[in-house]
C-alpha cells in the first residue's frame, strides 16, 4: 500500500499556493536571474575563445612600408634572424669598392698626364723649344698618342699594384667600422645579439586594410574613420551578428556595436571613402572585440571608429594608402605567458634584421597578447562576476533562513498530525520523508523553472548587456557548471539538509509534546508582570512577548532584507561614486607614457614644461589568495600592480623614505584591498618572466585610484636594472607640448578617465538595474513571508478573539501593531547590520576582481534601504490586515487541544 | 482470557522542588486480552498519563508496562514506534485528522501502518461514513470525526485500542453513537480497549472498569452486568 500522506502533498501546494508562490518566484528570479548570469557569463566567454580558434585569430601582426617581397616573407616565416651586419658590410664595400674604384681612376688619369706633360716639356727643352703654345700642342698629342701606353706602363708597375691595395683596404676596415659602430648601437637597443634566441617560425597572412572616412547619413560630413578589410582574409575573421558577407561591391558588412551606436542597420547605405555602400551584415572581427583604433588608446571608441569588410574588388578600387600589414600565427604555440613573452621577443628580431636585409621598414609591430582590441573584453567580462556572486552567496543565505523559518512554522503548525502519527506508529524517518518532501518539490520546481529561463530569457538578457558593451561575437549557450552549481545544487543541498535538520531535531521531541503543542525546550513558568497599562495596551505586550521568537525571525529576516537592498542601492552607488572619485584620484594632471626615453636619433626626450617630472613604470603581480569562492573561467588572475619609480623629491607624489634597499610605499587601493601594513613584507612577480621582487611596505600613500607601488628612482633602477637616464614618460600639471606625437604611447588625463568610468558604468551600470529590480521583488517577497507566518501563528487566537466580540480593527492593532513597531524599530537597526555586513562581503569579492573600490552608499540610498523595506511592510501590514479579517471563528472552535 | 496487559508500580511526577507533583503514584492492575477496560477518574486523577505511558508515548519514573509479556521500559526508541505501529490504536478526545486527506485517506493513513489491515471500504459502512468518504474533515461533524478518528485507529486491527475521553467533546446522543461503535470494534474485531473516561456512566458498558484517584488505583473491578452502550444514560 502506498503511503496516504503522500496525497497531501499535492493538496498542501495547492491550498497554500500564496506562501508556495511566493518561494517559487523567490527561487525562480534567484536561480533565473544569477544563473541568466552566469550561463550568459560563460556562454559569452566560451563564444569568444572558440571563436579564437574558429575564426583563426592572429598570434601577432606587423605593419611594413612597402609590400613585403617573398624573399623578405620567406624570411621572416623561418624566425631566423638575419645577418644584418655582414648584409650591411657587404653593401658598404660595394659602394666603397665603387668609390675606391673612382678615385682611383681619378688618380691615376692625373699621374698618367703628368708624366706625359714632363716628357715632354723634357724633350721640348732639349730641343729648345720655349714656346708654350708649341709645348701645349705636343703635349695633346703626346697624350693622344701614348696615354693608353703610359697608363699600362703604370699599372704594370709594383707601385702601382700596392697603392690600390692599400686604398682598397683601407675603405674596406673604414666600412667596416662603421657598420660596427652603427650595429652596436642597433643590436644593444633590440637585443639583436641576444645568444639565448631561438628561432620562432609562423605563418604569415597578408591582412591588408585601408582606412576611410565613414559617413553614416550620407550629408557629406565624416562621422567616422573606418578600417576596412578584405572579405576573403583567411585570418582574424569576423563573425557575423546579423546579415552575411559582402558578395558585392556596392556592398559593406560593418561592425555590430557601431551600428547600434550610431544608428545604422542592415539594408542602410552609408558612404565609405567616398563611395556608397550598402549595409549587408553586422559583424565582429576576432580581433576587433572592443573598436581600439590605437592599441595604446586607454578606451575604446565605438562611435567614432569602426571596422568593415567589403569584397577585394571594392577593397581594390578605394583610394586611401593601402596599410601593409600582416598577420602571422606561430607554428608551435607557445604554451605559457612567459613563453609568450619570449616568443614574441625573438620573432621581433627576426622580424627587424629580415626587413632591415630586405630594403623594407617596420610600420608597427604588436603580439596578440597584448593588443587591447581582442582582450579588454575579454578581461573586462572574466573580471564581472564578482557581483553575480556577491548576489549569489547573499541569496542562497536568504533562502536558507527561509527554508529553515517555513520548515519549523510547519511543523508546529502539524504539531498534532505528527503527535497523532507518532503516537499511531508512524516512524520519524517517514515523517522527515514525509515533510522533507514538499519543500523538495517547491524547490525542485523552481530550479528547473529558474534554470529554463536562466539558460533561455534571462541568459540572453545577459549577453544583451555583454552586447551593449562590446563588439561580441554570436553567443551559443553553454553548459555552465558554476550557475548548476551555486543556483540549483547548492540551494538544494541548503534546503535539504536545514530541512533534515530541523525536522529531526523537531522530531526529537516525543509525541505526547506534539499532541501537546508543547514544542519549545524551555518554557518560561511564571508571566511577567506589566505596568498598570491600559488593557489593550498590555494584552499587546503579552502577543508582543508571545512571539518573541516569531519576532527574532522577523528581524533576522529584515537584517537580510537591508542585506538586500543594500547590495540593491549601494552596488550602483559605489560605482557611481568611483567614477565621479576616479579624475580626483589620479597625481597628476597629465601623465605621458612614451614609447621610448629615446628620440629616433638617440638622444633623450625632453620638455621645456616646467612642472613636467620623470618617473619610471613597470607592470607586476601580486598573488592572489587561492582559495577564491570562484574558479574556472573568469575567476581572474593574480593582481595587477603598476609599479612607479619616481623622484625622491617628486611634487606629485610624497614617499616614506626608508634606509632599507628594498622598502616600497603602496598606494591605500593596495593596502586596504589587501589589508596591508606598513612594515608587511610582499612579493611582486613580473607576468612574463620568471622573476619575483620582494619588498618592505615603508608607507602607504593616500591613492585610491589603482593598485600600486612606489619607489624613488634609483631604488627603481637598481632593482629592475635600468639604465640611471632611463624612464618611462612625465606626470605633468600642463600639457606638454613640445614632444613629438611619435613618441608618446599614452596621455591619460581626467578626460581618459571619465571615459574608462563611463564605460564601467555602461557595461555594469544594466546588470546593476536587473540585481536592483530583482532585490526589491525578493525582498517584498520576503518580508510578505515573515509577516504571513507570524499572523498564521497567531491564527487560533486571532480567532478566539474574534469569538470573545473583539473587532477587527482591535485585533489587527492588536497583532499588527507589536510586528510594526518591530519592523520599525529594527529597520534601522537591520540595516546598520545590513550595510556593514554587506562592507564586508564586497570586501571579500573585490579579491576577486583586479582593481579596487570600496563599498559606498548615498544618504539618499541608506533612506531608501529603509524606506523601501517600510514601505513594503506597510503594502504586507494591508495584506496582513486583510488576513486578520477573514479568518474564520471556527479555527479556535474546531481545534481546541 | 489470559492476562495481557500488566501493570506494576508505576509512578510518575511532573515538576521539580515546590512544583513537583505525583501524578501516578504507584498503580498495578492487569487488563485481559480482549476486555474493554475503562480507566475512570475525575481531572488530574492521572488517567490519561496512564494513557499515554501504555501507548508508550510517556515512560514512567517507576514500574513498568507489560504487553503479552514484553517490558515497554526495555524498548528502544525504534522498538516502541513499532510497538505503536503495530499492536496500538489511538482515539483521542480531539480527533486530530489530517485537513487536507479526506475521510477514505485519514483511514489509510492507520492502514499503511498494519500487516493485517481491516477492509478500509468495510471499516467505512461500519462507521456510517460511507456517503462521506469523500469529504474533508472540515465538511464533517464533530462526532463525524471522531467516528473518522476511531476508523483511523481501528482499520489497523490493533491488538490494543487506546481511547483518551472519545466522547469527551460530543453531545450526548453523539457520544453514544460513538461508544456503540467502539463497543463493536471491540466485539467484532476482538481488539482490548483501554479508554480514559471521566464519565461514570460509561462504566457500565465496560468488562473491567479501574477507577483512579491522586494517582492511585481505588478500585479495580470485573463489571459482570454490563450494558450496552446504546442502553447508557447519563
Amino acid at each position: 500500500m502506498k503511503n496516504p500522506l503522500i496525497k497531501r502533498v499535492p493538496r498542501e501546494l495547492i491550498s497554500d499556493w500564496h506562501r508556495y508562490l511566493v518561494i517559487i518566484v523567490f527561487m525562480v528570479i534567484m536561480i533565473g536571474v544569477i544563473s541568466g548570469m552566469y550561463v550568459g557569463h560563460d556562454s559569452m566567454l566560451s563564444s569568444v575563445y572558440a571563436g579564437r580558434d574558429e575564426l583563426n585569430l592572429e598570434d601577432g601582426s606587423f605593419e611594413l612600408s612597402k609590400r613585403a617581397s617573398q624573399k623578405l616573407l620567406d624570411g621572416i616565416s623561418s624566425g631566423e634572424r638575419a645577418d644584418v651586419r655582414t648584409y650591411y658590410i657587404e653593401k658598404g664595400t660595394k659602394t666603397a669598392d665603387k668609390e675606391v674604384a673612382k678615385a682611383i681612376d681619378e688618380k691615376l688619369n692625373e699621374q698618367v698626364m703628368n708624366i706625359i706633360e714632363e716628357g715632354v716639356r723634357a724633350q721640348c727643352a732639349a730641343f729648345g723649344i720655349a714656346d708654350e703654345e708649341i709645348i701645349k700642342q705636343q703635349i695633346d698629342k703626346a697624350v693622344t698618342d701614348s696615354f693608353d701606353e703610359v697608363l699600362k706602363q703604370v699599372k704594370e708597375s709594383e707601385e702601382y699594384e700596392k697603392a690600390v691595395d692599400e686604398a682598397y683596404e683601407e675603405a674596406h676596415e673604414e666600412v667596416v667600422k662603421k657598420v660596427d659602430e652603427e650595429w652596436d648601437e642597433v643590436s644593444d637597443r633590440y637585443s639583436l645579439d641576444d645568444p639565448d634566441f631561438e628561432p620562432v617560425s609562423v605563418n604569415i597572412f597578408e591582412h591588408f586594410y585601408r582606412e576611410e572616412s565613414e559617413d553614416n547619413n550620407n550629408d557629406g560630413v565624416e562621422d567616422a574613420n573606418v578600417r576596412i578589410f578584405k572579405s576573403d582574409a583567411e585570418i582574424d575573421k569576423a563573425s557575423f551578428n546579423q546579415g552575411r558577407a559582402p558578395e558585392k561591391e556596392g556592398e559593406i558588412a560593418i561592425d555590430r556595436m557601431h551600428a547600434d551606436n550610431v544608428g545604422v542597420g542592415i539594408g542602410d547605405t552609408i558612404t565609405v571613402g567616398g563611395k556608397k555602400f550598402e549595409i549587408v551584415g553586422l559583424l565582429s572581427y576576432v580581433n576587433y572585440l572592443t573598436l581600439h583604433e590605437s592599441n595604446t588608446d586607454l578606451m575604446f571608441d565605438a562611435f567614432g571608429f569602426d571596422v568593415a569588410m567589403v569584397t577585394p574588388e571594392a577593397f581594390n578600387k578605394l583610394r586611401s594608402r593601402i596599410h601593409f600589414s600582416y598577420a602571422y600565427k606561430y607554428d608551435v604555440e607557445p604554451q605559457s605567458k612567459v613563453e609568450q613573452a619570449d616568443y614574441s621577443d625573438n620573432f621581433l628580431k627576426a622580424l627587424i634584421t629580415q626587413t632591415l636585409v630586405n630594403d623594407n621598414e617596420i610600420e608597427d609591430y604588436l603580439p596578440e597578447y597584448l593588443r587591447q582590441a581582442s582582450n579588454f573584453a575579454i578581461s573586462d567580462i572574466e573580471g564581472d562576476s564578482a557581483g553575480t556572486s556577491i548576489l549569489c552567496y547573499i541569496l542562497i543565505g536568504v533562502i536558507a533562513f527561509i527554508f529553515a523559518i517555513i520548515i519549523s512554522n510547519t511543523i508546529d503548525k502539524e504539531a498534532s498530525v505528527i503527535g497523532t502519527l507518532r503516537a499511531s506508529g508512524y516512524s520519524r524517518s517517514e515523517l522527515v520523508v514525509h515533510y522533507m518532501t514538499m519543500p523538495f518539490i517547491v524547490t525542485i520546481l523552481g530550479a528547473i523553472i529558474g534554470n529554463i529561463l536562466g539558460y533561455t530569457a534571462f541568459r540572453n538578457m545577459a549577453v544583451y548587456l555583454y552586447y551593449n558593451s562590446y563588439s561580441l561575437p554570436v553567443c551559443h549557450a553553454v553548459w555552465s557548471n558554476t550557475a548548476l552549481i551555486k543556483t540549483t545544487i547548492i540551494p538544494l543541498l541548503l534546503m535539504f539538509f536545514i530541512n533534515l535538520f530541523v525536522i529531526v531535531k523537531k522530531l526529537q521531541l516525543s509525541p505526547l509534546r506534539f499532541l501537546r503543542h508543547d514544542l519549545v525546550r524551555t518554557r518560561r513558568t511564571k508571566a511577567m508582570r506589566l505596568p498598570r497599562w491600559k488593557f489593550l495596551r498590555r494584552f499587546r505586550l503579552r502577543i508582543l512577548f508571545q512571539n518573541m521568537p516569531n519576532y527574532l525571525v522577523l528581524i533576522f529576516g529584515v537584517i537580510f532584507i537591508e542585506l538586500m537592498l543594500c547590495f540593491a542601492f549601494g552596488l550602483p552607488d559605489s560605482l557611481t561614486h568611483y567614477a565621479k572619485e576616479a579624475p580626483s584620484m589620479m597625481f597628476a594632471e597629465y601623465q605621458y607614457m612614451l614609447m621610448d626615453h629615446l628620440d629616433d636619433d638617440g638622444n633623450v626626450i625632453e620638455t621645456s614644461e616646467d612642472s613636467a617630472e620623470r618617473f619610471s613604470m613597470t607592470e607586476l603581480l601580486y598573488p592572489k589568495n587561492r582559495s577564491s569562492f570562484r574558479e574556472g573561467m573568469g575567476s581572474g588572475g593574480d593582481e595587477s600592480v603598476t609599479v612607479y619609480g619616481i623622484l625622491a623629491d617628486s611634487s606629485f607624489i610624497k614617499l616614506d623614505k626608508s634606509s632599507d634597499d628594498n622598502s616600497v610605499n603602496i598606494s591605500s587601493a593596495f593596502a586596504k584591498k589587501f589589508e596591508l601594513s606598513k612594515g608587511d613584507n610582499i612579493t611582486l612577480n613580473a607576468e612574463y618572466e620568471n622573476k619575483s621582487y620582494n619588498f618592505k611596505v615603508e608607507g602607504i600613500i593616500d591613492y585610491d585610484g589603482g593598485i600600486a607601488a612606489f619607489l624613488d628612482v634609483d631604488s627603481y633602477n637598481r632593482i629592475f636594472e635600468k639604465e640611471p637616464d632611463e624612464f618611462s614618460g612625465y606626470f605633468s600639471r600642463n600639457e606638454i607640448t613640445d614632444i613629438d606625437d611619435q613618441y608618446i604611447a599614452t596621455v591619460i588625463t581626467e578626460e581618459d578617465i571619465l571615459k574608462v568610468t563611463n564605460q564601467l558604468m555602461h557595461s555594469m551600470g544594466n546588470f546593476m538595474d536587473v540585481f536592483k529590480y530583482a532585490l526589491i521583488v525578493l525582498s517584498a517577497s520576503l518580508i510578505y513571508l515573515l509577516a504571513k507566518i507570524i499572523i498564521e501563528r497567531n491564527e487560533h487566537s486571532i480567532s478566539m478573539v474574534k469569538i470573545l466580540g473583539f473587532r477587527n480593527s482591535e485585533i489587527g492593532s492588536l497583532y499588527i501593531i507589536p510586528t510594526a513597531i518591530v519592523v520599525v524599530l529594527f529597520s534601522v537597526i537591520s540595516f546598520v547590520i545590513g550595510y556593514y555586513l554587506m562592507v564586508w562581503i564586497f570586501h571579500i569579492f573585490m579579491l576577486q576582481m583586479d582593481g579596487y573600490f570600496a563599498f559606498f552608499m548615498k544618504p539618499l540610498s541608506m533612506v531608501m534601504s529603509v524606506l523601501y523595506l517600510l514601505i513594503g511592510y506597510a503594502f504586507v501590514s494591508a495584506l496582513d490586515f486583510r488576513r486578520i479579517q477573514r479568518i474564520p471563528l471556527d479555527v479556535a472552535l474546531k481545534n481546541i487541544e | 482470557m489470559k492476562e495481557f496487559l500488566e501493570i506494576k508500580d508505576l509512578k510518575k511526577s511532573f515538576g521539580v522542588g515546590e512544583a513537583r507533583q505525583d501524578v501516578l503514584r504507584g498503580m498495578n492492575f492487569t487488563v485481559k486480552k480482549g476486555e474493554f477496560c475503562v480507566l475512570l477518574g475525575p481531572s488530574g486523577s492521572g488517567k490519561s498519563t496512564l494513557l499515554n505511558i501504555i501507548g508508550g508515548i510517556d515512560t514512567p519514573d517507576e514500574g513498568f508496562v507489560s504487553i503479552n509479556g514484553d517490558k515497554l521500559e526495555e524498548m528502544n526508541e525504534k522498538e516502541l514506534t513499532l510497538y505503536r505501529r503495530k499492536h496500538l490504536g489511538y482515539v483521542f478526545q480531539m480527533y486530530n485528522l489530517i485537513p487536507n486527506l479526506n475521510v477514505k485517506e485519514n483511514i489509510e493513513v492507520g492502514a499503511y501502518l498494519s500487516d493485517n489491515p481491516l477492509d478500509v471500504e468495510e471499516v467505512l459502512t461500519t462507521l456510517g461514513l460511507q456517503d462521506h468518504k469523500y469529504k474533508y474533515p472540515n465538511q464533517l461533524s464533530g462526532g463525524q470525526q471522531q467516528r473518522v478518528s476511531i476508523g483511523r485507529a481501528v482499520v489497523k486491527n490493533p491488538d490494543i485500542l487506546m481511547c483518551d475521553e472519545p466522547t469527551g467533546a460530543l453531545d450526548y446522543k453523539t457520544s453514544k453513537e460513538i461508544l456503540a461503535l467502539i463497543e463493536d470494534c471491540n466485539n467484532k474485531f476482538g481488539s482490548t480497549v483501554i479508554m480514559v473516561t471521566h464519565n461514570e456512566a460509561i462504566k457500565n458498558m465496560a468488562d473491567h472498569v479501574i477507577k483512579l484517584r491522586d494517582g492511585v488505583v481505588r478500585h479495580n473491578d470485573i463489571n459482570e452486568n454490563k450494558i450496552a452502550a446504546a442502553d447508557l444514560e447519563w
